[in-house]
């Protein structure tokens, strides 16, 4: 027992070592891709397959999200006669939290799982290993460009999720549940602060770049054959969603200590 | 027959005491041989005897667990990803599935080195040199082909085409003709000994199909169980008194096998019909 632990331990640290090597590999390509113009239209590519294709499921997560809150929270509000400030709570937790976090994850499923899938078929393929025979390094061609992407507009698709978050709650709110449009408003106003906002988009770099990390690097691992590249889309997914939360809970307590430490100067600034 | 006292300069690669383990099994084991310079020679062996792997390490996709590899008298095996960059552009791989680039057309793949190492203004130059490799394979014509609308054959054949996109003055071939017809086989053949003559490159070429041994290779080299048990011309091959090497070059199924063949069972007591399980 005491040797398959040791096995366990020495496999664990064995890949978090190949996993952090590989994530440095990769940032300090991408940081070389930026000033590299010639590489610049094959991270458009990768910014329109990640990106832009990405908006319509966003955007309808973002919605449902925004939809729902306001169902749930109404009849608790309402009891209490608090339903006028309904929109300080759907939108302070769309913006802060549910926004960033479901676009993160309907991402990591989306983006992640193709990610995987292609550089995982490319690797089967042994086409990873002809671009290192040609010379050209795989993490410089395959993988900078897609983290870039990844993690560039991560944060702008967030913003979509939140846009039509908030709008999704208003219609349900004042449509639906004949709330008054203008004390929604003024309530939500009053409640949602830029800080709110500026941590929400922050959060969206950190799983943008944790997302198409993993996702590559499960890519670049997998195993031989459907079944490998099977597993590796499972991994990749789990451990983007997993890191998506963890990253998530982090950034929470940071961005808190911060608003806290900052909290008496508030005024001045 | 291993050469203990190969040195660098005696080839333009050269393996010394070249070891490879994979979680404690040894694929390559102590393999110590130079490559002449404008010479095809040709490694053969039964599947699983590690020929990929050694080609592999002549390029540096992988690393010794033991040993040296050196290209031109210099060591690359301990060298890094960037420096050996360089080093690969004087290579040409051709891959056992080709591994071409499935989301790239024929003529950006095979462009696709000269695009990665050169600063090119002129597209004209780079039409005409694409024209010409093409050519050099039979496949002037495909340019706006994407790989997956090509057969097994064509696909090697621009597979070539790439790998001698930047004039290499080593092509290593891993398996050409697997998976191929006899006739393609033998195209394939001939454009390995016309590559050779036309560029004056040395080849490597791994394979199991003796006929494209004999027909390409000026050196034949089995490896058997990690190691080299034969090293020669043609002739000397064919007349190999090892058993194993018989065996391999006249597709002979050894006694051994043939008895873990008889031990499997008979007819009736593997054969289970529906109403077995009924």
């Amino acid at each position: 027992m005491i040797e398959q632990l040791g096995r366990n331990v020495i496999r664990i640290v064995g890949n978090t070592g190949r996993f952090a090597r590989f994530a440095w590999a990769a940032h300090a390509a991408m940081a070389r891709t930026l000033l590299r113009p010639k590489a610049y239209p094959r991270i458009l590519t990768q910014m329109y397959t990640i990106g832009v294709k990405s908006v319509p499921v966003v955007m309808a997560t973002g919605a449902f999200v925004g939809m729902i809150l306001a169902l749930q929270s109404y009849d608790q509000l309402a009891h209490m006669g608090l339903e006028e400030r309904m929109g300080v709570l759907i939108n302070k937790a769309v913006i802060r939290e549910l926004g960033p976090v479901l676009a993160a994850i309907m991402l990591a499923g989306r983006v992640g799982g193709a990610l995987t899938a292609e550089l995982g078929t490319m690797n089967v393929t042994e086409q990873i290993s002809a671009v290192r025979s040609m010379g050209t390094d795989p993490i410089r061609y395959l993988v900078a460009p897609r983290v870039l992407a990844c993690l560039l507009l991560t944060p702008l698709l967030i913003i979509y999720a939140d846009l039509v978050g908030i709008l999704g709650g208003f219609f349900v709110s004042v449509f639906q549940l004949k709330i008054n449009a203008g004390a929604y408003w003024s309530y939500s106003a009053a409640g949602v602060e830029m800080w709110d906002i500026t941590t929400g988009i922050l959060k969206g770099f950190f799983f943008g770049g944790a997302i198409a990390t993993i996702s590559c690097y499960k890519g670049f691992n997998c195993r031989e054959g459907a079944q490998g590249v099977g597993e590796a889309c499972t991994e990749a997914f789990v451990g983007s969603f997993m890191s998506i939360l963890f990253l998530n809970y982090v950034f929470t307590i940071v961005f808190d200590a911060v608003y806290k430490s900052f909290w008496t100067v508030k005024p001045l600034l | 027959m291993a050469r203990k006292s190969v040195q660098p300069q005696d080839g333009i690669l050269v393996t010394r005491h070249l070891t490879k383990q994979y979680n404690g099994g040894v694929v390559l084991d102590n393999i110590s041989l130079a490559i002449e310079e404008g010479k095809t020679t040709v490694i053969i062996g039964p599947s699983g005897c590690g020929k990929t792997v050694f080609m592999k390490h002549l390029i540096a996709l992988e690393r010794p667990t033991a040993g040296k590899v050196f290209f031109q008298g210099k060591r690359i095996d301990d060298l890094d990803e960037q420096r050996l960059a360089e080093i690969r552009t004087k290579y040409g791989f051709c891959f056992q599935m080709s591994a071409l680039f499935d989301s790239l057309t024929v003529y950006e793949n095979i462009t696709f080195p000269a695009r990665q190492h050169y600063r090119i203004t002129d597209d004209k130059a780079l039409d005409k040199m694409v024209k010409q490799k093409l050519a050099l394979v039979g496949m002037d014509g495909f340019q706006n082909y994407y790989p997956a609308s090509l057969s097994g054959g064509q696909k090697k054949r621009i597979a070539l085409a790439r790998a001698i996109a930047l004039n290499p003055e080593i092509i290593l071939y891993d398996e050409p003709t697997t998976g191929l017809d006899p006739i393609t086989s033998d195209v394939i053949n001939e454009l390995v000994n016309k590559l050779k003559e036309e560029m004056n490159a040395t080849s490597v070429v791994v394979t199991h199909d003796m006929k494209s041994a004999y027909k390409v290779g000026d050196r034949i080299i089995m490896l058997h169980n990690g190691r080299i048990i034969a090293d020669g011309d043609a002739d000397y091959i064919r007349n190999h008194p090892h058993d194993v090497v018989q065996q391999f070059i006249h597709g002979r199924v050894g006694e051994a096998e043939l008895a873990a063949l008889r031990l499997g069972g008979t007819r009736f007591e593997t054969q289970f019909t529906p109403k077995d399980f009924r």
